[in-house]
Parts: C-alpha cells; structure tokens; sequence
C-alpha cells in the first residue's frame, strides 16, 4: 500500500523557494514581502478597526491607549443604529437604486456596444469619441448641469432622478468596455453561424452572443451596482431627504449630527452594514468582474 | 440538393470594386472548389452565396431560385468556418441540434438527427463535451455536424481546414471527400491550397483579383492552364517559365531563348517573331543522355530529397527553375547537370497578354 503525497507538500515551499543562494536575492525577498504587509496592514487596518469597533461597547472604545483586540463583544451597537436612524430602510434603498441603475446601464450598454461592435455606420467614430470623451471630464465638473437638470425635470428628492443620474454615469465606461468585449469574446462568425443556422439577428444575439458574453456583461452589471452603492456625492446632492435616502448619505448625516461621536459602535456597526453586500458582490463574482475587464487585453 | 447559378455577380464596397462579375454555374450534386491567393474574392463570393454579404449587382440563384435578397436562413445553406464558429456555451449535441431546435423541431426529432450524424462522424463519445475540450480536429467534424444534420441543399465551407495541422488536414480532406460522396449535397468550398483544392473538386473555379480565371475539372486545369497565373498557381512545386521567341529553324517553330532551343510540333498556333513564354513543369525536366535534344545545362544550387523524390532547385544563365525527379539523384550543390525538357509536355503563353496559345 502506497500513501500518496499531497501535492502541496511535493512542490517546494514556500521557505524554500526563499532559496539563500544569494544574500541581495533573500534581502529583496523580505524587502517585498515586508513592504506586502505594510501595504496590507494599511489597507486593511480601518476595516478591521470598524468591524472591530462595531461590537465592542462604547466604554471600551474610548479608552486610552486603544484596545486593539477586544475584550469583551456585543451585538448591541446594530440594533441600536437601526434604532437611531432608519438603517434597514436606507440599506433596502441604496439596494433599489443600484439594482435598478445597473440593470438600466447593463441592458442599454449591451444594445449600444452590440451595434458599434457590429455594424459600421457613417457616425459610429464620432459617437465612440464622444462616449471617450464624456469619461474624460472630471465627475465635479458636472454637478451644477446634471443638478439643475435633475431640479428642472422635478426629479429631485425621487429615485427616479438619482437611478438617471447613476444610468448616465455608468453608461459611457460600460458602452466602452462591453464593446471591446463583444469584439474579442464574440467573433463576428459566431453571429453569422447563428444567422445560417436561422435564427434572425435579435435572436443571434440573444440565443448566442449574450451567452458567450456573459462574464463580461457581469462584469459591467456588477461594476455600476458597486458605483451606485458606493457612492456619496451625487446621492447626497439628489436624494437627501426623509427615509428615501442611501445607506451612505443616511451614515454621513448620523455621523454630521453627532451620531459619529456620541454612538461610536453603533456608527461602526452601520458602516459595516454598508460595506457588507459591496463586499458580498465583490467576493463571489470576483473572478468574473477580473475576467470580464481584462478580457480583449490580449488576443487568445 | 439544388443547383447553383451565379450570374455576372458584382461587389462593391464604396468605390472598391473587388468582384467584377462574376458567373458559376455549378450542377446539383457538384463538388466546387474556388481557390484562389488571399484577396482574390473567393470568401467573398461565398459568403454572397450564404447570404452573409449582399450582391452590388448580378444574380445568385439556389434551386433556380433568385435569393439575392433572401436571409440566410431562407437560404436552405449550411456553412462550416474557418473558426469553425462553434457555439463555446453549449455542448456537442446542443450546437449539432442548435439549427433544428431554432427550426421548431421535436425533441426527438433533433435527438436522433444528432445522433445519425454523430455516428457518420464518430462524434458520438463526444456529445456532452463543451466545444473548449476538443481537439482542432474535433471541433472541425463537430462544425460539419453541424452543417449536416440541417440536410440543407449546399453545403458551403469557408478554408475549413486552415487551422489544421498537416496531418490532420490530409485526414480532414478524405473525410469531407468521403462524405460529399455519401451525401451527393451541393457544396461549395474555399481554400487557398491548390492541394486541397486538386484532391477533392469535381470542378476548381480559379480566382484572381476578383475574376474568374479558369474553371474545370482538376486535370484539365493541370493539363491545359488557360493563362500563366492559372498555369503558375495549380501544380506544386508550381510551374517553370521561360521567356522566349519563336522563330523557324529548319522551317520548324521553334523556342528560342538565349542559347536554348527548343522544337515544337508543326500545330503550334505560335507564329514566328511572337513573343512568348514557355511553361514547364518540374516533373517534366529529366536529366539529359547522350542523345537528347533540347538541352539546358544547369547548375545545381539546392537539393531537396524526400525520399520519394527529388527536387532539384537550379539555375540556367539567370533563370531558376525547379526539377523533379521520381528518383534518389546523386547530385551535390554546386554541381553542373545537363537537364533536357519534354516537349510533349511544354505549354506556350502569349507574352502579351498571358493567354494560352
């Protein structure tokens, strides 16, 4: 009877791929690995410090020096926030508004970069250069227009003016990168095999090439639902009143009026509320958003 | 099974015409290849046929039917790519059964549709697997799956064989022959190779620059090229040339070119003073005896044995020509040989204008 090695323990190792052949080899070696650490340590340690905080009592966080692990947890701090500010309600809100934003940008941005992936047409340049160019101009330029503009067409304070705003962010980026992706994921030959086969146009590209897109169509989906969530200004400035507002303009307002410093815990808690379904989204379908924005890098 | 009729057929991108009108007719059950270099137009007036092009001006008709501006699906055409253009999301059977389930067919009809073409192709261990986890080869018999279990009037192929390596390609090109022989379907087939393109054809359509240069069966293409570029393009390694004049020696026309001369029959249509060019194939150079006639004294500059044959790359006061012979020579780089040419085998082209004479 044989035991059979795992192949974890066959490769070489970690330590000894540090091989000490060369002392500036293994000096390098730490040198990126410590500088990896540092970098993680910053990154990761206001995440940790606010999931942290966020179940800790609001006697222990006050301390000094800080209690960096805590000693004692509670789930106090999440029912208190829902109870000092409409939390559930702003969650289920921020959640409507970029569902529905990036399901409008996704669908519009596959029709749009369908047609300008396929078909030539006198004007398609000048459109393309055009969507270019929209993302070209620094968000805070547009503020005053897109203000005013939302204010003139009495869309202010609803849904229906912020989900509009976020679809006309969304779109140039997502007409950009789901044309490329068209290009290089789905051959023109794939559309014309289908056309032989007999099925008409619109049903190539819904039998066939939305399909084989797919990742790449996720991938934009999930890239405007994460603008949409994570975004402060334009929701602050279009939608700041009542129980309609985001999760994210509701936390900047418990956080204005005091909640910030009076609640500490229960603030945390809301912002790691906030932060958890964009970290969901980002985790699960993480190989998908990579893939679908690397893809038509190189040709395969 | 249909006939197709292609009549004085044009395509015009803008300004750019790259068919200049063209006219095939190719019978019910015909094997046509066009073959031609890369821009002749020959995808091009294939895909006019398959509908995925539309025609500047001119007629195509399948089944005497003028389907010009029919859809592709109309067309009662099946087509298998370059890419071969397999659907990546869906399996074997599904991207074989994809045009019948698109047709509203029954589920049983389409199962056991798949399945005889499967069996045809020896496809069947194969069903489940996604296109990605094929061979080249596989993938190529899943696309003429595909194209077959539709039992459309012509099948039409696009260089399906480009992307094969050797081998594999030589093996491909019996299989799709067997199968034109078991099916008797109208196929049309693009290809670059002039191999291909003499092994399988009942009838080569040779393209150049958006015209049709010749068309007819493999060998009498071979035989009698209509022009040099015909006459250069079929048969490889591909045919000698030698720029010359005819004048009458002994009051026989005759070949000259420098210090070469060679006689031809009394029924050659070449007249004396004409400017020509004389054609030959490698096969058709021996190596001179001591009676032979017509001789070129040539040096060796490459040789080239693959153990069937010999080929011979030489040169002969500033012409290079090729040489093949059936044999394993004992010749050496560097070397002079005495070549003669059989003039039974000797073809003439008009200078001017290229033509056959």
């Amino acid at each position: 009877m044989t035991i059979a090695v795992p192949n974890a323990l066959s490769r070489p190792g970690f330590f000894q791929r540090l091989s000490f052949a060369n002392k500036s080899d293994v000096f390098t070696r730490v040198l990126v690995i410590a500088i990896t650490i540092a970098l993680l340590f910053y990154i990761l340690l206001p995440v940790y410090w606010m999931l942290k905080t966020s179940f800790q009592p609001n006697q222990e966080i006050r301390v000094l020096p800080p209690i960096w692990f805590p000693t004692e947890t509670t789930a106090h701090p999440y029912t208190n926030a829902n109870r000092l500010i409409p939390m559930w309600r702003y969650v289920l809100n921020s959640l409507f508004v970029s569902v529905t934003a990036a399901g409008i940008s996704t669908i519009i941005a596959c029709s749009a970069a369908y047609v300008l992936a396929r078909f030539r047409f006198p004007g398609a340049t000048i459109i393309l250069g055009l969507i270019l160019l929209t993302n070209l101009i620094p968000a805070i330029t547009r503020v005053f227009p897109i203000y005013f503009f939302i204010q003139n067409m009495g869309l202010l304070n609803s849904y229906v003016g912020l989900i509009l705003a976020y679809v006309g962010f969304s779109l140039p980026f997502a007409v950009l990168m789901l044309r490329g992706y068209f290009e290089s994921a789905a051959p023109p030959e794939l559309e014309e095999a289908a056309l032989i086969d007999g099925c008409g146009y619109f049903e190539a590209f819904w039998r066939v090439i939305l399909p084989v897109c797919l990742p790449g169509i996720a991938a934009v989906a999930i890239f405007t639902f994460l603008n949409a969530w994570n975004d402060f200004l334009w929701a602050s400035l279009l939608l700041n009143q009542g129980e309609m507002k985001t999760i994210q303009v509701g936390i900047g307002d418990f956080a204005q009026e005091g909640g910030g410093v009076q609640y500490v815990n229960a603030f945390m808690a809301a912002c790691v509320v906030a932060t958890v379904p964009a970290l969901v989204v980002f985790v699960f379908v993480q190989r998908w958003l990579v893939g679908g924005l690397t893809a038509g890098s190189v040709k395969t | 099974m249909a006939s197709i009729e292609i009549r004085e057929a044009r395509k015009a991108y803008g300004s750019l015409e790259v068919l200049h009108g063209v006219s095939i007719d190719i019978p019910d059950g015909e094997f046509v290849i066009l073959v031609g270099p890369s821009g002749c137009g020959k995808s091009t007036l294939l895909r006019m046929i398959a509908g995925l092009e539309s025609i500047t001006s001119g007629d195509i008709a399948i089944g005497n039917m003028v389907v010009n501006d029919l859809p592709p699906k109309k067309r009662d055409i099946a087509m298998v790519f370059q890419s071969y253009a397999l659907y990546p999301h869906m399996s074997v059977a599904e991207n074989m059964g994809f045009s019948l389930k698109i047709a509203g067919r029954s589920k049983a009809e389409i199962e056991q549709k798949v399945s005889e073409a499967a069996d045809i192709l020896g496809l069947r261990p194969l069903l489940f697997r996604k296109p990605a986890q094929l061979s080249g080869g596989q993938r190529q018999r899943v696309a003429m799956g595909r194209a077959i279990v539709r039992d459309p009037a012509v099948f039409l192929f696009d260089e399906p064989l480009s992307n094969l390596d050797a081998q594999l390609r030589v093996q491909m090109r019996s299989e799709i022959k067997a199968l034109h022989q078991r099916l008797k379907t109208t196929t049309v087939y693009v290809t670059h190779d002039q191999v291909e393109a003499m092994t399988m054809a009942d009838r080569i359509v040779v393209m150049h620059d958006g015209n049709v240069e010749q068309m007819g069966a493999p060998l009498e293409l071979f035989d009698r090229p209509a022009n040099l570029f015909v006459a250069r393009f079929i048969g490889s390694p591909s045919m000698n040339m030698l720029e010359g004049q005819i004048e009458e020696v002994n009051g026989a026309p005759t070949f000259v070119s420098g210090g070469f001369a060679l006689p031809l029959s009394q029924a050659s249509p070449a007249k004396p003073g004409e400017e020509v060019v004389l054609g030959f194939r490698p096969e058709h150079l021996s190596i001179a005896g001591p009676n032979s006639v017509s001789t070129l004294e040539a040096e060796v500059i490459v040789v080239e044995p693959t153990g069937t044959e010999t080929l011979l790359n030489v040169t002969t006061a500033g012409h290079a020509f090729l040489a093949l012979f059936r044999a394993r020579l004992d010749v050496n780089p560097g070397e002079r040989i005495m070549l003669s040419i059989d003039p039974l085998h000797v073809h003439l082209f008009s200078k001017a204008t290229g033509k056959r004479l």
